[in-house]
Formats: structure tokens, C-alpha cells, sequence
């Protein structure tokens, strides 16, 4: 069996998995990156004043929510093809969509989490100095954020057109 | 809107009753102290009795001796904390002190120096037996391999034909080391003390015709060498006595906080001269701003219009002698701001704040912006019974803790945000992540994606016309009715008329609408060109900023995506306990994962419904007509932390 006879004999599923599995998959990376990086900048700035933790907490869950969009996506497309009981049977076409509707989030999410994580970092050097100004840090990660909310999105709509 | 209105004060009054006025101002506590030394130095103008001099006041060395006092005392109330607490309820009232003690008290002033020194002795002797500690526990552990070694150690040395030396060695060359040794001299005595992790110690002990040969041998192998220099005894003999020793430090200790708690009870006086020492040192410092000849002295400050009249009172109270004088601003000069907006909008201040504060030639967006903010907070999370959790918690904390300034703002800001949470979630149907299911009022924006969309688009648009309807506000008021037509009339027009054009029924007024505006955008957005074509050329490119427009409209859709990660996620934390459920450790493990997760869900959306609200305003509706870069109204007054001056 040729890898092409296997995909059309394991009909639309194996990428409407392989879909969930980047969204989920590649979000969490690349929010594991930047959660990563802004906990190696608090810790710094923690050492100096162990009394800006939570500040710097704060800063260090914003890169953390690529992660969670992904997961969401990847559960909207479990629950579409009945991953909690009862695997629907899809064909090759409809499972393709999935796949395809679980990119933005999974590439988008992957990258903006990355370079949210770097903002983010950068603003812990902000409440390191200036703690009064920590909103401003949170602005700047959250401007990154932005793409990451409207990939989430644009999953959410191809998911939504997606009839099984 | 909301920036108080302020007046210029101008104070002159005699040297010989500074203090006295002082004292009074910072009472009164409503004057914005003005630094005016710079100033009158330029003035040349001001025409003073033969021989006197103008020049600013210098209390330096005071305020110096009260920073010193003070960090006495904070050092002192900080080291007493070590022995303990001091229960205090956190809602029982700040101790009162009226005058007659207040000057008591300041007149006690060298009582601090007696606690003072005896925080210090007991802090040294703290730390002389830390390190009298950490050095008896070395020693412990360097002599813990030599346990077992049943000498005296002032015998380890060489005599007159032995040598016999102690050490380790590495324990993976143990097995080599001693065979290389024999090998020398079959008679070399090895006894093995004890062996640890790594090393292997040893005794070793032979003839000194071969020392040569042993030395060389334990270079080879590595052989460290280890001297007690100062210890009499056996091992363990001296291992007892160290860990006595550890002991008795530990009873001198114990001792030691002892007497320490005794000092807890000098901790409501520090705490009172702390304050004491905080005003007396700010009634100082301020006298820097002043400036003064030999008799007079003069003062300036800005103050809310509203209380002028009590500010004459207060220094009228205390003296007869004095010129006390109002100004307007003038039309360019920026005063202190300070806002005055109604309790629902107050905890919006601490979002513009924490952005700029606003100018006093702008706008006091707080109490527009309060309404929107707070739904849009609300819409992000979504959650009826989320938002009842929020908003509960948040109003107890501000009805029993009561907190201050920025903290009180922030709860606040929970407690409404909280509320619109509820409110969304109930239009939604979001109650708990679906496990209970009531319908949704509104729709449910899983169900009816594009009725969401609108929503947020249609919510953000209006955002951004008012936004755009402050600056045409500030326009106007500043007189430039034609900027106000010309900059934010005709935007109306086009994008109100694009709007209506979507409409089949408002279609053919909404063309026009919007070809008038585009013609009046084009004729008037270059009008600081000279040159006719660069004018309309300016014109025509300013229609470009619909594109600005159409991103600021798309950037509310992440209402939207907020919303629904807080359902979906609620979601996935549901059906993963449920999976659990069924035994009875499964329901107690459900029960758990239930508790952690939503809390999770809860904590990640409130920070992202903030952030992401703030960000709503600061990026889109600031940028519309914001003016910030104003000053903190920070006056002079009665600033304490433990007491309540009567």
C-alpha cells in the first residue's frame, strides 16, 4: 500500500486528527517558548525585588493563551468528529477541511506566542524599573496577541462551515 | 468634563509665621505646592527694600536629620516584625492623636534612640552567632568522615621513623591506591575511616625510608591531605562537643528573641513616630519651594477652584498679616489634574492613569469610556456564573477591607467588570461552561457566529464615533468649529453613509451621504498645503485612512474570540471531568478538576479580558482624541500610615 491508497483508505479522520494535532500541538510549542523566555526575564528581575512577582506573573501569562486557543480549536474538531464517543465516519474531502481550518491558529498561534514571549520579556525589564508602568509591558505583549485572536478566529469560522 | 477647575494661590506672609503657616496649609491639605525659586530669580522686576535679598528657602539640613530619624525608626519597626506579629485586626481603627500628644510625642523624640540600640545590639549579636553558627557547622562536617577514627588528633604527626598522615582519596582509585602502596612496602598501614559519596579516608601510616616513594605514590592517585590544626581530641569526642555547642547557640538564640518580643511592644510608638516623623519631615521639605527675603516669605501653589475661599479661611485663622491672591491659568499654562467623576466611573481612572494622566487641556475620558470598557470587559469572559463569582468577591472585598487609592480602583473594576460578565453571560446562555444549561436571552454566539460578529463590529464602531466625537468636542470648545466639521463632520458622513449603503432600504441616501463626504474630505484634509494640487492631492490620500478605520472596527472582533475561548474552554474542562466521574474517587477527582479548572479559566480570562480591554482603549479610542502627559494633583497635606492626626 502506497502512502496515497493509505490516506484513501483511512478516509477524511487521519486529517482531521493530524488538524487537531497542529492546532493543538504547534500553539502549545510556541506558547511553551514564550511563557519560557519572559520566565527567564521575571526570574531576573524577581531576584533583584522578590516583591514584584506578581507583576511579573502577570506578564509571564500572556504569551500562555496561544496555547489555550489551540487546545479550543483542537476540542471544536474532537467534538465535530466525535473523538468523546463514536468516531463519525468523514470523508477524505471533509477531513481535508479540518485540516485546513486548524492552520491559522496552529501557524499563527506557533509564531505570535514566540514574539509575544519576547514583548513580554521586554516588559519585565519595563516593571524592573518602572513598576508603576506595568500596564503598558501588558499593552505591548497584547498587541501581538491581537493575530493570535484573529486566527483564532478565522479557525473558528472555517470550523464553523465545516458540515459533517 | 470631569478635570477640576484650578487657581494660581500666591502667598505672602511674615518669616517669623512660617511655621505656623505651614502647619496650617498642610492641615488644609488642598494646595499643589509650586516650585518657585527658578522663576522669581528671573524676574529682575521685583523691586525689594535697600539690602535685602530674594532667594529660595533651604532646609536641607533638617529634612536630612528627619530622613535619618525616620529610617531609625523604619529599620527598627521592620526588626521587631522578626519576633513575631502584633495582632491587629485588619478593621480596627488607626490610633488616634490629637495635638497636645502629637507635641508630646515629637518632644520624646530621643526614647527612638534607646530602641534603636537595643535593635542593634540584638541584630549584631544575631548575626555574630550566625556566624559563629555557620562556623562550628563547618567544622562538624569536616570532622564527620573521622568519626570512627580512634585517635587523638594532636597524635596524628609524624615521629621519629614513621610518618602517618590522614586524607582522602577519590573512592574509584581506592582499590589502586592501596595496591601501589603495598607494592612499595608490604608493611604500609592503611585503615579505611569511612568512606563517602566519593572519597575514600584513610589512615596511612610507614617507615620514613620510604616516604619518598608514598608521597609520590599519593600524588599520583591524588591524595588530599587533611590537618586539624587547632583540635585536640578524637573525632568524636569533638563532634559532641561542636553539636553542644550548636545546641547552646540555639538556647542563646531562643534567649535572644526573647528579648526581642519584649521590644514588640514598643511597636505602636514607632509606628506613631513614624507618621510624626513623616509629616514633621514633609512640613520641612516643602519649604523648599519657597522663596524668601529677611522678613517675608512667599508661596505659590495651584488649587481647586471650589475650595479658595476655605484656603483664605485657614490662613486667616492663624494670622492677620499675610496677601493671599487667586489667578486663572493662563490659556497655554497646564495645571495639576485631578478628576472628579461619579463612583461608577472612578475605577476606569486607574486605566487612563495607568496610560497617562490626563491633560488639564484635554478631556476626562473616565466617565465616557467607564460604560464601554466595562462591557467590553464583560463580553470577553461571558460567564454568567463566573461573573456573579467575580462580582461577589470583589464587592466583599470592598465592603469588608475597604481599600485604598489604586487597589480600591482595581476592585472596583473587578466588581463591575463582574457584573457585565454576568449580564453577558445570562444574554449568551454561558453558565459555567455550559453545565447548566439555560438558553440564551440574546443568541448563542457558538450557535449564530455572524450575529456575534455584528454585535462586536457594531459595538466597536460606536466606540470609535465617540472617540472621534470627543476630539470634534475638543474642537469646538477650543473654537475651531470649522476642525470640527471639516475633521470629524465629513468622516461621519462617509463612513455613516458606507454604513447605510449595506442597508437595501437606506441605500441610495447612504451614497450620497458618503460621496458628500469623501468630496469634503478631499476638498478640506489638505487645507494646510499651500500648493492647490499638493492640497488635493493630501485630500484624496486622506481617504486612504477608511482602511485605519476598517482595521479599528476588525480589531473589536476579538470580543468575539475572548468570548468564546472562555465558553470552549469552560467546555473542555467540563467534559474532562465528567470523564472522570461515575466512582466515588472518580466524583472526588471530577469535583477537584472541576474547582481548579474553572478557576484557571477564570484567572486567564480576567487577565485577558483586562489587557485586552485596555488595549480596546488605549489603541483605539485614545488615539481618536486623547490628550495625556498631565500632572498628578499630588498636594500638600497630612500623609500617614498607621494614625489619624485630630
Amino acid at each position: 500500500m502506497n502512502l496515497f491508497e493509505f490516506m484513501n483508505a483511512s478516509g477524511g479522520l487521519i486529517w482531521a486528527f493530524l488538524g487537531s494535532a497542529i492546532a493543538v500541538g504547534f500553539a502549545g510549542w510556541g506558547s511553551v517558548i514564550g511563557v519560557g523566555n519572559t520566565g527567564v526575564a521575571a526570574a531576573g528581575v524577581v531576584t533583584e525585588d522578590p516583591g514584584k512577582f506578581g507583576k511579573t506573573l502577570l506578564l509571564q501569562a500572556l504569551p500562555g493563551t496561544q496555547g489555550i486557543y489551540g487546545l479550543l480549536i483542537g476540542f471544536l474538531i474532537w467534538q465535530k468528529i466525535g473523538v468523546f464517543g463514536g468516531l463519525v465516519e468523514i470523508n477524505l474531502q471533509q477531513g481535508f477541511l479540518l485540516f485546513l481550518a486548524s492552520l491559522p491558529i496552529g501557524l499563527v498561534g506557533f509564531v505570535s506566542a514566540i514574539y509575544q514571549g519576547r514583548a513580554a520579556a521586554a516588559g519585565c525589564a519595563i516593571v524592573a524599573k518602572r513598576p508603576e508602568e506595568l500596564a503598558k509591558g501588558m499593552v505591548f505583549a497584547a498587541m501581538v496577541e491581537t493575530y493570535a485572536v484573529l486566527a483564532l478566529l478565522a479557525s473558528f469560522l472555517m470550523l464553523n462551515g465545516i458540515t459533517l | 468634563m470631569a478635570i477640576v477647575k484650578m487657581k494660581k494661590a500666591t502667598i505672602i506672609a511674615l518669616q517669623s509665621e512660617k511655621e505656623i503657616l505651614t502647619k496650617a496649609l498642610q492641615e488644609f491639605g488642598g494646595l499643589h505646592m509650586l516650585d518657585i525659586r527658578e522663576e522669581v530669580s528671573e524676574h529682575e522686576d521685583i523691586k525689594l527694600s535697600k539690602g535685602d535679598v530674594l532667594q529660595g528657602e533651604d532646609a536641607a539640613d533638617e529634612v536630612n536629620r528627619l530622613e535619618a530619624r525616620l529610617s531609625q525608626v523604619k529599620y527598627a519597626l521592620e526588626f521587631i516584625k522578626r519576633f513575631g506579629t502584633i495582632k491587629k485586626s485588619m478593621f480596627a481603627p488607626k490610633v488616634e492623636v490629637d495635638e497636645d500628644s502629637y507635641i508630646r510625642y515629637l518632644q520624646d523624640e530621643p526614647k527612638i534612640n534607646q530602641i534603636v540600640d537595643s535593635c542593634r545590639e540584638i541584630d549584631s549579636k544575631f548575626a555574630e552567632l550566625k556566624s559563629k553558627e555557620t562556623k562550628t557547622q563547618n567544622t562538624i562536617s569536616q570532622l564527620l568522615p573521622w568519626k570512627d577514627l580512634d585517635m587523638r588528633l594532636e597524635e596524628i604527626k609524624a615521629s621519629r621513623y614513621t610518618i602517618m598522615s590522614i586524607g582522602f582519596v577519590a573512592s574509584k582509585y581506592t582499590d589502586d591506591f592501596k595496591a601501589a602502596l603495598n607494592s612499595i612496602d608490604e608493611k604500609v598501614y592503611i585503615e579505611t575511616i569511612s568512606i563517602g559519596r566519593e572519597n575514600t579516608y584513610m589512615l596511612i601510616v610507614c617507615h620514613t625510608d620510604i616516604e619518598d616513594n608514598v608521597v609520590q605514590s599519593m600524588k599520583q592517585f591524588g591524595w588530599s591531605k587533611v590537618a586539624f590544626n587547632d583540635i585536640t581530641g578524637t573525632p568524636a569526642e569533638n563532634i559532641k562537643k561542636l553539636n553542644d555547642e550548636l545546641r547552646n547557640i540555639e538556647s542563646v538564640r531562643n534567649s535572644l528573641a526573647e528579648k526581642g518580643k519584649e521590644l514588640i511592644d514598643n511597636n505602636e510608638y514607632l509606628e506613631i513616630m513614624h507618621d510624626i516623623l513623616s509629616i514633621e519631615r514633609d512640613k520641612k521639605d516643602v519649604t523648599s519651594n519657597f522663596v524668601k527675603t529677611e522678613k517675608t516669605v512667599l508661596i505659590s501653589g495651584w488649587i481647586p477652584e471650589k475650595v479658595t475661599n476655605d484656603l483664605e479661611a485657614a490662613i486667616a485663622k492663624i494670622t492677620e498679616s499675610y496677601s493671599l491672591e487667586f489667578q486663572e491659568p493662563r490659556e497655554d499654562e497646564l495645571y495639576p489634574t485631578l478628576l472628579d467623576n461619579p463612583s461608577f466611573a472612578q475605577p476606569v481612572e486607574f486605566i487612563t492613569d495607568q496610560y497617562s494622566i490626563p491633560s488639564s487641556k484635554g478631556v476626562d475620558p473616565n466617565i465616557i469610556m467607564a460604560p464601554f470598557f466595562i462591557m467590553f470587559f464583560g463580553l470577553m469572559v461571558s460567564d454568567a456564573v463566573y461573573g456573579i463569582l467575580v462580582a461577589t468577591i470583589s464587592a466583599l472585598l470592598l465592603l469588608k477591607i475597604k481599600p485604598q487609592g489604586n487597589f480600591k480602583k482595581l476592585v472596583g473594576l473587578m466588581a463591575l467588570g463582574g457584573a457585565a460578565t454576568a449580564f453577558w453571560g445570562i444574554m449568551f446562555g454561558g453558565w459555567l461552561g455550559g453545565m447548566i444549561r439555560i438558553p440564551a436571552i440574546m443568541f448563542d454566539p457558538l450557535q449564530e457566529p455572524f450575529a456575534m460578529i455584528g454585535l462586536c463590529v457594531g459595538m466597536g464602531i460606536l466606540h470609535l464615533f465617540v472617540g472621534m466625537g470627543l476630539q470634534a468636542y475638543k474642537n469646538i470648545r477650543n473654537g475651531n468649529v470649522l476642525d470640527a466639521v471639516f475633521d470629524q463632520g465629513f468622516w461621519y458622513l462617509l463612513l455613516i453613509g458606507i454604513l447605510m449603503l449595506a442597508l437595501p432600504a437606506t441605500a441610495i441616501i447612504g451614497k450620497y451621504m458618503a460621496i458628500t463626504g469623501a468630496a469634503g474630505l478631499v476638498l478640506t484634509q489638505g487645507r494646510t498645503e499651500k500648493n492647490i494640487i499638493k492640497r488635493l492631492l493630501s485630500g484624496v490620500l486622506s481617504l486612504y485612512n477608511i482602511t485605519g478605520f476598517l482595521g479599528d472596527a476588525l480589531s473589536y472582533l476579538r470580543l468575539f474570540a475572548l468570548g468564546l475561548a472562555t465558553g470552549v474552554i469552560g467546555q473542555v474542562i467540563n467534559s474532562m471531568a465528567l470523564m472522570l466521574g461515575g466512582t466515588i474517587i472518580g466524583s472526588i477527582i471530577m469535583v477537584i478538576v472541576l474547582i481548579f479548572g474553572h478557576t484557571f479559566n477564570i484567572g486567564i480570562n480576567v487577565l485577558g479580558a483586562y489587557v485586552h480591554s485596555s488595549r480596546l482603549q488605549y489603541v483605539e479610542f485614545f488615539s481618536k482624541f486623547y490628550e495625556g502627559d498631565g500632572i498628578q494633583y499630588n498636594p500638600f497635606r497630612i500623609k500617614t500610615k498607621f494614625i489619624v492626626k485630630k
